[in-house]
């Protein structure tokens, strides 16, 4: 593979997870507000 | 770069941002679901369970001795009351007077509010049934105290509410069941959600960073918070708190009795329980009132002899057997 062609894709495939990622944190926090405060607690990992 | 290493390089940027997002996944989102999911409908509160003249509801039967059959108030209330004001019209309503259509949650309805708009028996819960009362689509409100935005929002829109208590509830703090802490003192609760303690190790537990968690401006177990602060600020919270051991508030019956999940536990204040006893005997320390609220200009006679009933034994007999404390 060309190094251009590999950065081309490399930026691709990071665009795309931080897109992913920002999404997934962007729903977190809005679920969290929205969330039973029982439930959240109660599934917490000890 | 030889091409095997340029694959390498892909699948590791993957791999890094897979388990990121798996970590932010365990440790967070899901433990997260909304409201109005059906994951968390029963843990708001599952109305079908307390309909009144409903065969195999959960509502306490007196024999009353006050039966309403005209110009029925219409009830409404918060989560944690459903219990109490559903068995009122229960036991002293016709029936026929209540007509539920489903449990269906949604964006715009994240309660299940749907009542059909002439049932005797509404739920709004807290925040949106005092704006309910003040505009006159409520006769009776069972709710906690009212915060000072909705005491506001009253005064502008002019109206009077009058508060009558008619019983008594205990304010609790909970922790994961896993949680070695089993209790705690008012004053490391306070310097807890003033930031001063920040992790649990601070209070005797173990070295994990404290999650102080708080509910929706307006609601009744956040007012009844507010109160309980008093002056002492609530700080804001570091953003690594949402993955450390939270602690929660909320009401004594909603915990126990409604929503009853075994994988949380209520902590004792000053060493006291919040046990039915040790609330009506006072000696848990932050025992609050719940109201039946109405409008001073509500002219319904129905509704000054509804309340009278509700501080009379049989009223208070009916709020103890729906789980409550009564008030006298």
């Amino acid at each position: 593979m060309k190094n251009r062609t590999f950065l081309v894709i490399l930026f691709l495939v990071m665009a795309l997870c931080v897109a992913l990622t920002v999404a997934h944190v962007i729903y977190a926090i809005y679920a969290y507000k929205h969330c039973s405060i029982i439930y959240f607690i109660g599934k917490e990992l000890w | 770069m030889k091409t095997s290493r340029q694959i390498l390089t892909i699948f590791l940027v993957v791999s890094l941002f897979a388990s990121f997002n798996f970590g932010i996944y365990k440790l967070v989102t899901v433990r997260l679901s909304n409201n109005f999911s059906s994951a968390t409908q029963a843990q708001m509160i599952d109305v079908g369970r307390y309909l009144p003249h409903t065969e195999g509801s959960d509502l306490p039967k007196i024999n009353s001795t006050l039966k309403l059959e005209n110009d029925l108030p219409v009830l409404d209330g918060a989560a944690a009351l459903v219990p109490v004001y559903a068995a009122v019209i229960d036991n002293v309503y016709p029936e026929g007077c209540v007509t539920y259509e489903g449990g269906k949650f949604s964006d715009d309805n994240y309660y299940g509010e749907n009542f059909a708009p002439d049932s005797a028996m509404q739920y709004k819960n807290t925040v949106r049934g005092y704006k309910a009362i003040v505009d006159g689509e409520t006769d009776i409100l069972f709710c906690a105290s009212p915060s000072e935005e909705q005491k506001k929002y009253a005064e502008e829109q002019g109206v009077e509410l009058v508060y009558v208590p008619i019983g008594l509830e205990g304010f609790v703090f909970f922790v994961n069941e896993k949680n070695p802490i089993d209790g705690l003192t008012t004053e490391q609760i306070r310097k807890i959600y003033a930031g001063e303690y920040t992790n649990w190790a601070d209070v005797g537990g173990a070295n994990r960073i404290i999650n102080p968690v708080t509910r929706l401006k307006g609601s009744g177990s956040q007012t009844a918070f507010e109160m309980f602060m008093g002056d002492c600020k609530i700080a804001r919270k570091s953003p690594l708190a949402m993955i450390g051991g939270s602690i929660g508030f909320s009401f004594r019956y909603y915990m126990d009795g409604i929503v009853e999940n075994e994988n949380v536990k209520m902590l004792s204040l000053n060493g006291v329980y919040p046990s039915a006893e040790n609330i009506q005997n006072r000696s848990y320390p932050i025992v609050v009132q719940f109201y039946a609220i109405y409008r001073a200009d509500n002219d319904n006679e129905n509704v000054p002899a509804l309340i009278d009933w509700l501080l009379s034994d049989e009223g208070q007999t009916l709020i103890e057997e729906s789980g409550y404390v009564r008030i006298n």
